[in-house]
């Protein structure tokens, strides 16, 4: 008995010290307010001391850091202390760091409903719209990157309304690669439309050759995504995934997209015993030189300079004609601290990382820039040659749209599921798309 | 467990045995308080967490059992149940049925080289998981060992892609459990063994008994206590895959092998739903403990 009691008066005791509701200690009121009067001149503000948490790491670390060296060049009185974390790791943190006094000034957040629009809501991030007035980013930024920052003054609508988040000046895109050897050797041209695409993809079937090098062992759904945006409505995949309940998954392409994918897999256009390769293998076989095309986010093949000349890379027209629309954002929304004590500065600091200035920086360390139509890229590069031309292309065309799984926390998870199930005919094209709708629906019902 | 420790024993109720209680007690009270801030404030709020919907940052709203009830109800969800149950199976229950095997084999006759034979079991059980998953998922591979030695020996159309089917990815993971904790469940079993008294084997020798029937009245009635200690470490084992599963299939192929801990830590740290994650913890801490309850009670019954 004596075991019990005493089991129950700690029970007791504990539930006494947490008898407040989770959460209430943060304040979603109050913060969200854009503050009238800012400053945009860094010089006056004297000595200041900023805490950077970015997890960034390789070619995109030595960027940041070289963008720090040059702003604090420019900006003597600044120094800016930068700390990296690894992304999964940043990304599960971020919201107590944020809550911490000593907690980073400016940091990289994930974008969508998972990461941003928590911390957004939860007023732990500053609403930037004073900043975004006075250096004029509604202007020059791209409407279609500009809405992945911004949420309604309520927090149930993403992509309208107020700055909490910036981009920067490069982009990552989800788009085709080629192997030039093996177009090279199959005596064809880089596909110039989706129709080019299969009918080239036959030929390589023919041939022997691995059309498309792909696994779905842990849910990769890049293929379907990066088809999706040739087939979808650019306005109404972008409306859908902002959370437009009159849009449904069946208007913006998904049937066609899931159908497509599902259809080169039966083909054999993948490799034998796909859904038994992970992500990482199926990276390093494509690297490796084997198959033709990989639908790929840019920046995550880790070209080397040598294989950089090896691979293009096509982001290809719409299926319907009307103009080029692609999966796309920048790799990180950056945003500042409602604890912030010098948000005029770190606001400064996020504007330079959307100049041209820290594109060059960018294109230089092989990384594809945006936001700067200007860039120099190093011609013997023919990935990154493309890849900015792709991201050149798209920000000409007005053409992004955001990231599928941003329409619901849970989507991510639901998509690469259900992607394996179709694959293996568990699971039809039509039940697929309803179950998108499902996903992003629940999610909405429990916004408002 | 402290608080037996500190209970006084029936009968003597003495000032001087009163007196040591409560120096005892002011013993424990520094390890009792530490216990209390790092263990049971975290479990409370896990508890209070579960009644709530809440993201983890923004004010929360109260949901009563709603988050109980989408674990229990949620096809998905509910399904995960299933795969532990199967997960059982090939961590406890076929390890244990192993071990005993191989127990029983091993003391009836001592064979040179014995220490290497249980070093070489024991080994899977001091390493980390992550890098046991990591091997075997490469064994696993479609082209990776095992596939290989099927075709090596004719057995083509039992070659699979064995993490990427719905049928085998979680009797694939199973086995990984099974040669885990099958060299740990043998270790026991064989200091278990050692400890019976080696006149009970005469006497079922003297009556007649061949190895099987002395296997059964001699050793397993003598295994008991090593029993319930295998099955409940083995069973709270299966109870909280998470590492195996997270590096080999992330729950995949569709949710064919999604565990009670990877839904637990999608909802607490992918997608904003801590009420929902903390009431996963909360019924999976309930059940381990009921398990362990059981077994011990089960155990310790004459």
């Amino acid at each position: 008995m004596k075991i019990y009691k005493a089991g129950v008066a700690a029970a007791i005791l504990a539930l006494g010290l947490t008898a407040c509701s989770p959460g209430s200690g943060t304040s979603a009121t109050g913060k969200t307010e854009a503050p009238s009067a800012v400053s945009t001149d860094v010089a006056k503000a004297g000595d200041v001391t900023l805490k950077l948490t970015d997890f960034w790491g390789g070619a995109e670390g030595e960027w940041i850091k070289q963008v720090v060296a040059d702003f604090q060049k420019k900006y003597p009185n600044v120094k800016i202390q930068r700390t990296n974390e690894d992304w999964g790791q940043l990304n599960s943190t971020l919201n107590l760091q944020l809550q911490d006094d000593s907690g980073p000034d400016i940091a990289t957040a994930n974008n969508g409903w998972q990461s941003l629009g928590t911390l957004a809501k939860g007023g732990l991030v500053r609403n930037l719209d004073a900043y975004a007035k006075a250096y004029g980013w509604d202007k020059e930024v791209p409407t279609t990157i500009a809405r992945q920052n911004q949420f309604s003054a309520d927090f149930k609508t993403m992509g309208a309304g107020s700055w909490f988040s910036t981009p920067m000046a490069r982009t990552s895109l989800i788009g085709l690669y080629y192997n030039a050897d093996k177009l090279k050797s199959l005596g064809v041209e880089p596909p110039k439309s989706l129709a080019d695409l299969e009918s080239v993809a036959a030929k390589a079937k023919v041939a022997g050759e691995v059309p498309f090098e792909y696994g779905s062992l842990d849910g990769s759904t890049t293929i379907l995504l990066g088809t999706q945006a040739l087939l979808a409505d650019k306005k109404k995949l972008n409306d859908y995934i902002y959370g437009d309940s009159s849009v449904k998954a069946t208007d913006v392409g998904m049937t066609e997209a899931i159908t497509l994918t599902k259809k080169w897999a039966d083909a054999g256009y993948f490799p034998p015993k796909f859904e038994g390769i992970d992500y990482q293998t199926a990276v390093a076989n494509y690297v490796g030189g084997k198959g033709v095309f990989r639908w790929e986010y840019t920046g995550s093949l880790g070209l080397d300079a040598a294989k950089q000349g090896k691979y293009g890379y096509l982001q290809l027209p719409q299926a319907s004609g009307s103009g080029t629309v692609g999966v796309g954002a920048a790799p990180g929304a950056m945003v500042i601290s409602s604890k912030s004590k010098n948000p005029d500065v770190a606001a400064a600091f996020l504007d330079f990382l959307m100049s041209a200035e820290t594109g060059q920086l960018a294109a230089d360390r092989g990384l594809v820039p945006a936001l700067s139509p200007d860039v120099k890229v190093p011609a013997t590069s023919l990935s990154l040659t493309d890849e900015s031309k792709g991201a050149a292309t798209l920000d000409e065309n007005d053409g992004y749209v955001p990231y599928f799984d941003w329409s619901s926390p849970t989507m991510l998870d639901k998509i690469s599921q259900n992607l394996q199930l179709v694959y293996a005919g568990k699971l039809t094209p039509e039940k697929f798309t309803e179950a998108v709708d499902q996903d992003r629906d629940a999610f909405l019902a429990g916004q408002s | 467990m402290t608080a037996t420790a500190t209970a006084p024993e029936g009968g003597k109720r003495g000032a001087h045995r009163r007196r040591n209680r409560w120096i005892g007690l002011a013993f424990a009270a520094l390890p009792l308080a530490v216990y209390a801030l790092v263990v049971l404030v975290p479990l409370a709020q896990s508890v209070q967490f579960s009644f709530y919907k809440w993201d983890g940052v923004s004010a929360s709203t109260w949901a009563g059992l709603d988050n109980y009830r989408t674990f229990l109800t949620d096809p998905v969800l509910r399904s995960t149940f299933g795969h532990v149950l199967v997960l059982i199976g090939f961590f406890a229950l076929l390890p244990i049925a192993l071990g005993l095997l191989s127990a029983a084999l091993l003391t009836r006759a001592r064979q040179p080289g014995m220490a290497v034979y249980r070093w070489i079991f024991f080994l899977p059980q001091v390493m980390t998981t992550v890098v046991i998953a990591l091997v075997f998922k490469r064994i696993y591979a479609p082209d990776g060992p095992l596939n290989t030695a099927l075709r090596a020996v004719g057995l083509d159309s039992f070659a699979k892609t064995w993490l990427g089917d719905f049928t085998w990815a979680l009797p694939a993971l199973g086995m990984i459990g099974t040669w885990v904790t099958f060299g740990f469940c043998m270790v026991l079993f064989i200091s278990g063994t050692s400890a019976i008294a080696p006149e009970l084997y005469e006497a079922a020798r003297i009556d007649g008994a061949g190895p099987v029937r002395e296997f059964f009245a001699v050793t397993l009635p003598g295994l008991r206590g090593q029993m319930a200690v295998a099955l409940t470490l083995t069973i709270t084992a299966a109870l909280r895959t998470f590492d195996l599963v997270w590096v080999t299939t992330h729950g995949g192929p569709g949710t064919s092998t999604l565990t009670p801990a990877v839904a637990l830590y999608k909802a607490a740290f992918q997608n904003p739903q801590v009420g929902l994650a903390a009431a996963i913890g909360v019924v999976m801490a309930l059940l381990c403990l009921v398990i362990a309850v059981v077994i011990t009670r089960v155990a310790e019954r004459d």
